[in-house]
């Protein structure tokens, strides 16, 4: 009798757990009532409605264009007569906050992002307070990665950037190596040669230095040929990318890359901009956002170099978003602070300050005055020209991140013997492959 | 014949009041703790069962978040360089912990300052110790090398091989958290009767005899207790190894906890493989902790 009566209550309790867990099914379950697509309609909002309401704008900054954004946005403040609160926070938290904000109903008017990954379901289609015409303002190939299902228009490119070469003039000189054209980009191999030619000489410690970075590995491979993911499918070329990526294993292996920098840990900016600085090395990838830096920090000559060439030249785009949120409680004033933000003149401020590239076609038409170091800005511009579509796309892509961090492991690993380069890339493309069946369902 | 006498009835109701009165006390607490631990919980375990990528919309998986982790061979790694540093920090946080405590226990002077001495690490935030030991161990211009190479030994890569990273992560974590096992270590000793060892003296047992045959049996179930404490500081270990090395180098320093916290806070973001990750790490240290007390009960009784 006892024996029945505790499965009774065995049961019950077990009736009760799945009851339980049943009720506290976490937030909006799909196919409980999604946001619907709803035929496109063009909001017409007075100006003067806008009047003493308040508006967040959650921001991370990359140093100088913060303080072009405040001047910005008191000029707004004062044109509508509006409060803006710019929330700056550490770009590492910006995607974890904003979500818990999402989550817990305090949502912010606008937000800064690198991607739109994580928030494509809760943007506000800019379309219905901009129009279908506004996009036209800028350029196609930024525009990849703001786009939504049915051409949605989930946010504004910002600002663009570019990956490419800094050389030390200083160190060439003094090897008597020649520089590089920038009308005439050197090949990989006259890169590497040249670079050797230059640590040889001077006794740099090393001949090149890269951040780790898989946006910067990504522009290797896209200079061979391939790319990890391209129009929502795993498309890296395992011979094209072996290519692309066994010089770098290579000149890690016999020290003219910095082997320690791209294995040793920590979870501090894994730029190598502090070697470039310290001369140890005469060639470094990273990307125009460095020019400002090395303007203001580096001792010695040098100059920004156009991308080296393979199958293709140019460099892989990267930049930044300004995005809405479609449950702010003021999306029509949202939209027009990005509008207002984003205006020729606006964006003219914005990246001069930032040292960033143009989104905008009448910018990138007319060219870009820089306070400083034109001609390396010049050179990341006429690199743009050269950049395969290809590289926006990939960019734009959900399963980008993810795969670019594999794509990093994979050649640490490569570097560390841990696998060889076949093995490691066979990992990158099943794992490529599964955050797109993932991230597509 | 005489009647049973049955207790009167108001005297029974005032006894039934006396005993609840305790779980009345109780109650606040039970509250909070259902509140902010076994209601997470359980939401954790419920979100376990879904997929999630940006936070609030969910889609049901079953065990499919189980199956994606259980059949990831980066997991595997991860969880066999987990259960390394577990164990090795189990081991010497129990053997330094105790020899600590002893030396602590015996020596006269400046026994307060030594004992602050083993303990501040305990006081730092782990985030501050993984940095500050991350500068200090940087192969060009870290404190160790620089100091090291005064006496003409090349840089050491401490932070760049796979090996040499571990034993760093393994040693750090111990000397954060020795401190705290040696004030328990030391309490238990503390709590031995000296007239034990009087006896012993009297019997002509050396030091090292009243170590093994008093000191190590008696001092047991303070040692079960930091058996239990750094099983589960073992598995939980994260936020100073984050960083002081981000889990590199290629993944030698990943444990579990970074796994569930770059799932859940690295984009793409998997709440529900970071909460299924959770879940089987309360499995494991849930059934760890059961595995020390059952054996340390045996030994007790026996």
């Amino acid at each position: 009798m006892a024996k029945k009566s505790r499965i009774t209550a065995r049961l019950m309790l077990a009736v009760t757990a799945v009851t339980l867990l049943g009720a506290c099914a976490p937030g909006q379950v799909e196919g409980e009532g999604g946001p619907g697509q709803e035929p496109l309609t063009v909001e017409s909002v007075d100006p003067a409605e806008f009047k003493g309401k308040t508006l967040n704008y959650v921001y991370f900054t990359d140093g100088p264009d913060e303080q072009a954004t405040r001047s910005l946005i008191g000029d707004f403040e004062k044109k509508f007569d509006v409060t803006v609160n710019l929330e700056v926070l550490p770009y590492k938290d910006l995607v974890t906050s904003v979500q818990a904000r999402l989550s817990g109903g305090n949502v912010p008017d606008v937000v800064r992002l690198t991607g739109l990954t994580d928030f494509k379901a809760d943007l506000l289609d800019l379309r219905r307070y901009l129009g279908e015409k506004y996009a036209e303002e800028f350029l196609p190939g930024p525009l990849v990665g703001a786009a939504g299902e049915n051409d949605q228009l989930l946010a504004v490119p910002s600002d663009l950037t570019l990956n490419g070469p800094f050389v030390n003039v200083d160190m060439f000189k003094k090897a008597g190596v020649e520089l590089p054209n920038p009308e005439d980009p050197w090949t990989w191999e006259e890169m590497i040669a040249s670079a050797t030619k230059v640590q040889q000489a001077t006794g740099s410690q090393y001949a090149f230095a890269m951040d780790k970075s898989g946006h910067r590995l990504s522009t290797v491979l896209n200079q061979y040929g391939t790319t990890l993911v391209a129009d929502g499918k795993a498309v890296l070329d395992a011979d094209k990318a072996t290519k692309a990526l066994t010089p770098l294993v290579e000149m890690m292996g016999d020290n003219r890359m910095p082997r320690d920098f791209w294995l040793g840990s920590g979870s501090r900016y894994t730029g190598a901009n502090e070697i470039f600085l310290a001369q140890d090395a005469p060639v470094y990838l990273s990307g125009n956002w460095q020019v400002g830096q090395f303007a203001a920090n580096a001792k010695f000559e040098w100059a920004a170099a156009p991308n080296p060439c393979a199958e293709n030249c140019g460099g892989f785009p990267g930049g930044k978003y300004m995005a809405a949120l479609a449950e702010g409680k003021n999306p029509a004033l949202a939209a027009e602070f990005i509008r207002f933000m984003n205006t020729a003149e606006s964006q003219k401020t914005f990246i001069v300050a930032g040292g960033f590239l143009p989104t905008r076609k009448d910018l990138a038409e007319e060219g870009v005055a820089y306070p400083a170091r034109q001609s390396d800005m010049d050179v990341f511009l006429k690199d743009l020209s050269r950049t395969p579509e290809v590289g926006y796309s990939a960019n734009a892509d959900p399963a980008f991140a993810g795969s670019a961090t594999e794509l990093v492991n994979a050649v640490s690993e490569v570097v560390a013997g841990k696998t060889d380069m076949p093995a490691a890339l066979k990992k990158v493309q099943d794992k490529s492959q599964a955050l797109v069946d993932e991230l597509d369902r | 014949m005489t009647a049973v006498q049955t207790a009167p009835p108001r005297k029974r109701k005032s006894s039934l009041k006396m005993g609840l009165v305790p779980y009345l006390f109780l109650l606040p607490n039970m509250a909070i703790f259902g509140l902010f631990t076994i209601w997470p919980a359980i939401n954790g375990f419920n979100i376990s069962m879904y997929s999630s990528s940006n936070g609030r919309t969910f889609r049901w998986e079953g065990a499919g978040n189980y199956q994606s982790i259980l059949t990831d061979a980066d997991f595997w790694g991860i969880v066999r360089n987990t259960v390394i540093y577990a164990f090795a920090f189990v081991l010497l946080s129990v053997v330094i912990g105790v020899v600590l405590a002893v030396l602590v226990d015996q020596q006269r002077r400046g026994r307060t300052f030594f004992r602050s001495v083993f303990f501040i690490p305990v006081l730092i935030s782990p985030v501050v110790v993984g940095l500050v030991w991350n500068w200090m161990l940087e192969r060009q211009g870290g404190l160790v090398n620089t100091f090291l190479g005064w006496f003409g030994i090349p840089e050491i890569p401490w932070l760049v091989d796979n090996n040499l990273a571990t034993i760093v992560v393994i040693a750090v974590g111990v000397w954060m958290q020795v401190g705290f096992y040696m004030l328990i270590l030391l309490a238990g000793l503390q709590s031995i009767d000296p007239s034990v060892y009087e006896a012993a003296r009297v019997d002509g047992a050396n030091r090292w005899r009243q170590f093994i045959s008093l000191t190590f049996p008696l001092l047991q179930p303070s040692i079960l207790v930091v058996v239990v404490l750094a099983t589960i500081h073992g598995f939980q270990a994260f936020d100073y190894i984050y960083t002081l090395t981000g889990g590199g180098p290629v993944g030698a320093t990943t444990l579990i906890v970074q796994y569930i916290y770059e799932n859940g806070f690295v984009s793409p973001i998997r709440y529900g493989m970071a909460s299924a990750g959770s879940v089987l790490l309360f499995c494991a240290i849930f059934a760890l902790t059961i595995i020390n007390w059952m054996v340390g009960r045996k030994r007790e009784a026996a």
